[in-house]
């Protein structure tokens, strides 16, 4: 029993190890958030770090000697905002055309299904700059609205496909037995079909917050001020026409990261149940 | 301490003497909110904190809707126009990139006095007109010159040894043919290098364009036609070509930027490094840099055509053609690069564009015996009164140097030669020309 | 097969269902595709609105097809695409593969595994131009201290280390993806037929072969689909790093689109450059999708 065990705790050991490896270049990131540039860029070069520092955070809020701050506080804000609402919208968007998808009967199903996919598939520097004239007529240029609505169009695809799996493998005899009972049919759905379908929504709702929450691209044609800047945005803020601050710039990334890989390590129980049988079963 | 005191001193007795713009009225706005788009980034910001003082001083609130790096900030602008929402007044602009934005600044002269305007270097404001309308007024200025390490120069076993395999004596290089030679001499791969450039976008056109001019060439004939792939232009892509080879330079250059060659050279293993003026104290500070203190400096050298390198650009501010106060935004902009402001940015080794403040931030170093700082602004102050050129002020320069900067860097790498990678650059730029209505 | 799931033709609760999904889909994508493929017909500058206005055909078009430094990087956008898209495929199958067989403390290397996802594309972008710095870089550093070369290897500048080291950042990025979903197939997989062949006398790898490898393949389209969706994710990458050189031998599409449209100003060509790649990319998507619906349809009996 203890040989097995000790197998067992072998093979834990041996894949963490070898995950450590994979995920090397990002803790090389984590790491020089922590050190100053001149020892991350130096040649020859120093492995051990010598001098462990908050500095680089220091800076960023703004207690440096005369680097102005960034503005992190309210870049944080926005994408939070910014992809938790977006989220929680392709999701109820997603939820509907799930439902519909799995449980109506109707023409052009594979059309309408294939089409979402497609329009997804249009890659963003196609769309960047009609996207900005489009948006700065109706003026939602520069607004959380105008990159929150984007976004939503990002993950409804993907999110409907999900939880359209779902639902299927819902037994719809459940719900029929409910009317029965006398529930309508909104009533039904939200007493037995939405909580046995949580583990598929959360999968979908991790992709779509991931998506939103380090998307790049359209969020730099997007935004341009503290009013709707993002994150992955505010780390060109390090970048000067001859300069880069890289340490700086490593210590914003760790303020990006940290809350994603919270949020992922609070819904992986779910995240896998739901890839499974939203996937493909149903 | 002691240097606030002499800059305390000096700004009294230019006030004193009655300075333009130490006396100047900044006017009255009160309750009125100037939009403005700004270059972001660390060495342009400490004049930003300066913005409150005009404020208070006008009554009128500063709004600033976005601040970000230059080619940022480019691409915001031809956004701007393409939606019609021009709707600020005051924008960051670049003399390199102003051309490219056609009539939707002011022409200045119309909003500024002469008298303001007197006090800028000449050659400068003549790099901000465009057509002529001076659509800009220039905040400091970019121009290029050599740093050394002087410890490598003085180095008696070096002198001897170059001496006996080149013929003549190592001192601070004259000519490019010189930093070749010394180039070649100091590089010890992959641990040392003797130089290094920039190698991609807009800044290794800048680089060759300079050399082309040095050597006798020019870009167009007198009639728009692409003209650099003479042999002035062969010449001056074959000193990158020949250094690349002999591996003289780092394997990486063709990709790098401005941080890689500044950070290279702070890194102590680069012997010799043409940079901008920027860059000075950077090198001389001992927390970044390991040749502080060990740093030598000399203008530009020459090309065989005799002429110094002097690739220059200038940040500047202008104002918006449908700016709604420009009387307001005309005050911001001669706020920001007044006599005072200019002495801010100066002290952190940018180079300013009035006249007044070259003399004074020169007097001001050598006050606080900062020898290094000085001998900084007296090579640039001659190679911006003496070497500066500007590339061509036309909309098409930024379009026809991004095809010419994959051949440039196609002849460094080894797939073409530089007769090759020229023509057909000049061919592509040729296209461009033609379609812009130019021939 | 139940009165829940037979509705009318009629009846209008599907299509109000998906409407909002629908909605955003056509103004988001469907409504700016309109835009673009009208400024593709035009000369369309950014700096001169007016040009907006005059219409040119296809000469945009008819230039771009003689245009060899176009498909020099439309070939070379699909060499990358498939490279990355299979060395992502196996290298998460392997991960997937292996982390299966942890039952103890699992739950924390699925989000130690899931750790590159967390990071922005143009994050990784200058992570790896840093990484691979021919002279400060932790990647030559390391090489030179072991004592393994004792030159630079221009990682960002000879032709095929430079696509090597995108595709390498782009696969860093995403082969997660891949793991996270393949794992989520491997755990639905029934024990039983491997049970069975294991008392019939397969090896491991012919249960592999024969057994896990066709349960797992309509999770490999699913997977192929969902990164075929953002393949153009990479764009960030390339351009923090090599932006597309030295000497065009990292061009993608995307690059080039994107320098065409603003530096160069040229919306009217860019956009249809842009029209070109969109239909490669939909056409990846088509040919996943469409593999996905089929998987879907035999393995769940549903329609």
């Amino acid at each position: 029993m203890s040989a097995r065990r000790l197998k067992a705790a072998g093979l834990w050991v041996a894949t963490f190890l070898l995950m450590l490896v994979m995920c090397l270049p990002g803790l090389w990131v984590v790491l020089s958030a922590f050190r100053p540039n001149r020892e991350i860029l130096a040649k020859p070069p120093i492995w051990v770090p010598q001098r462990l520092t908050l500095d680089n955070f220091g800076k960023i809020f703004g207690f440096g000697a005369e680097q102005v701050a960034i503005p992190v506080g309210s870049y944080f804000l926005n994408s939070l905002v910014i992809a938790m609402t977006s989220t929680v919208i392709a999701l109820a968007v997603g939820i509907a055309g799930g439902y519909a998808f799995a449980r109506f009967r109707f023409r052009g199903k594979n059309a309408v299904f294939l089409g979402l996919m497609l329009f997804r598939a249009v890659p963003g520097i196609a769309l960047s700059l009609p996207i900005f004239m489009l948006w700065s007529w109706i003026g939602l240029i520069n607004t959380r609205p105008g990159l929150i609505i984007v976004y939503v169009s990002l993950n409804v695809p993907f999110t409907v496909w999900l939880i359209d799996g779902f639902f299927r493998q819902i037994p719809a005899s459940l719900s029929e037995a409910a009317l029965v009972d006398g529930c309508t049919r909104w009533q039904a759905f939200w007493r037995i079909e939405f909580p046995l379908a949580r583990s598929g929504i959360a999968a979908a709702g991790v992709f779509a917050f991931l998506t939103s929450w380090n998307e790049f691209a359209l969020a730099s044609q997007l935004t341009r001020s503290t009013a709707s800047k993002t994150l992955p945005v505010g780390l060109m803020d390090f970048t000067a026409q001859f300069t880069i601050d890289w340490a700086g710039m490593c210590a914003m990334a760790v303020i990006i990261i940290v809350p994603a890989l919270i949020l992922t390590f609070l819904v992986q129980r779910h995240l896998i149940s739901g890839l499974t049988f939203g996937g493909v079963k149903g | 301490m002691k240097r606030t005191l002499t800059a305390l001193a000096l700004g009294a007795s230019v006030a004193a003497l009655g300075s333009v713009a130490a006396a100047a009225d900044y006017g009255s706005f009160p309750g009125y909110t100037l939009k403005v788009k700004l270059i972001g980034g660390a060495q342009y910001e400490p004049l930003y904190a300066e913005i409150g003082k005009w404020e208070e001083m006008t009554g009128a609130k500063v709004e600033i809707l976005s601040r970000k790096n230059h080619f940022e900030l480019d691409r915001e602008i031809k956004q701007d126009i393409a939606a019609g929402t021009l709707d600020w007044c005051v924008g960051s602009n670049h003399t390199s990139f102003a051309p490219q934005y056609g009539n939707i600044y002011a022409d200045l002269r119309e909003l500024i006095p002469e008298e303001t305007l007197a006090g800028f270097v000449p050659l400068v404001l003549e790099h901000s007109t465009v057509g002529g309308r001076l659509v800009q007024l220039p905040r400091h200025s970019d121009v290029s010159n050599l740093y050394y390490i002087r410890s490598l120069f003085e180095n008696e076993d070096n002198k001897a040894r170059f001496r006996a395999e080149y013929g003549y004596d190592l001192a601070p290089p004259e000519t490019w043919a010189q930093v070749k030679d010394m180039a070649m001499f100091f590089a010890d791969p992959p641990d040392f290098f003797g130089f290094q450039f920039v190698g991609k976008d807009e800044a290794v056109n800048g680089r060759f364009y300079e050399m082309l001019v040095a050597e006798g060439g020019q870009m167009f004939t007198d009639d728009w036609a692409p003209a650099f792939n003479s042999e002035a232009g062969v010449r001056a892509l074959q000193f990158f070509v020949d250094l690349y080879q002999a591996k003289a330079v780092p394997a990486g250059v063709p990709n790098y930027l401005w941080d890689d060659t500044g950070l290279g050279f702070a890194s102590g293993t680069v012997a010799m490094n043409l940079d901008w003026g920027g860059w000075s104290a950077f090198f001389n500070d001992p927390a970044n840099s390991k040749v502080a203190g060990d740093i030598g400096l000399v203008r530009a050298p020459k090309g065989s055509s005799g002429r110094r390198t002097g690739w220059s650009g200038s940040h500047t501010f202008s104002i918006t053609e449908t700016c709604d106060n420009k009387a307001a935004a005309a005050s911001f902009i001669t706020f920001l690069t007044d006599y005072d402001r200019q002495m801010i940015e100066a002290r952190k080794g940018l180079l300013p564009t009035r006249t007044q403040v070259w003399e004074d931030i020169k007097a001001e170093f050598a006050a606080a015996g900062d020898d290094f700082m000085v001998m900084v602004f007296e090579t640039f102050q001659a190679s911006m009164a003496e070497d500066a050129f500007t590339p061509p002020l036309i909309p098409e320069w930024i379009e026809v140097s991004n095809v010419l900067w994959p051949r440039l860097q196609a002849a460094i790498v080894g797939d073409m030669t530089a007769q090759e990678a020229l023509d057909v650059a000049a061919k592509e730029a040729l296209a461009i020309m033609e379609d812009a209505g130019y021939r | 097969m139940t009165a829940l799931l037979r509705t009318h033709r009629t009846d209008p609760a599907p299509f109000l269902l998906l409407a909002p999904a629908v909605l955003v889909m056509l103004s988001v994508v469907a409504l700016p595709l309109v835009f673009s493929l009208w400024t593709s017909l035009t000369p369309y500058r950014l700096t001169r609105p007016e040009t907006i206005g005059a219409f040119i055909g296809l000469r945009n078009y008819i230039r771009l097809f003689s245009d060899g430094a176009f498909w020099a990087a439309f070939g070379r956008t699909l060499l990358f695409l498939v490279i990355a898209l299979n060395v992502e495929f196996l290298l998460g199958l392997g991960i997937a593969l292996l982390i299966n067989r942890i039952t103890w403390g699992q739950r924390t290397l699925r989000t130690v595994m899931m750790f590159p996802m967390m990071f922005s594309p143009i994050l990784v972008g200058f992570q790896f131009k840093f990484l691979f710095n021919d002279h400060i870089g932790i990647v030559n550093n390391a090489l030179q201290s072991l004592g393994l070369i004792d030159f630079a290897i221009p990682w960002l500048v000879d032709g095929r280390l430079a696509m090597f080291s995108i595709i390498f950042a782009e696969v860093w990025m995403s082969t997660s993806v891949f793991a996270i979903l393949l794992l989520a197939g491997l755990f639905a997989m029934p024990r039983d037929p491997i049970e069975a062949a294991k008392v019939d006398g397969c090896n491991p790898w012919q249960v592999f072969r024969h057994i896990t490898l066709p349960f797992l393949m309509p999770f490999v389209y699913i997977a192929m689909t969902i990164r075929s969706l953002d393949v153009a994710r990479a764009y960030d990458i390339v351009k923090v790093m090599t932006d597309g050189g030295p000497a065009g031998r990292t061009e993608l599409l995307w690059t080039l689109i994107a320098r065409t449209g603003y530096e160069n100003a040229r919306m009217g060509q860019a956009n249809a450059m842009a029209y070109v790649s969109t239909v490669l990319s939909v056409l990846f998507t088509w040919y996943f999708a469409r593999k996905l619906i089929a998987a879907r349809r035999t393995m769940g009996g549903a329609e």
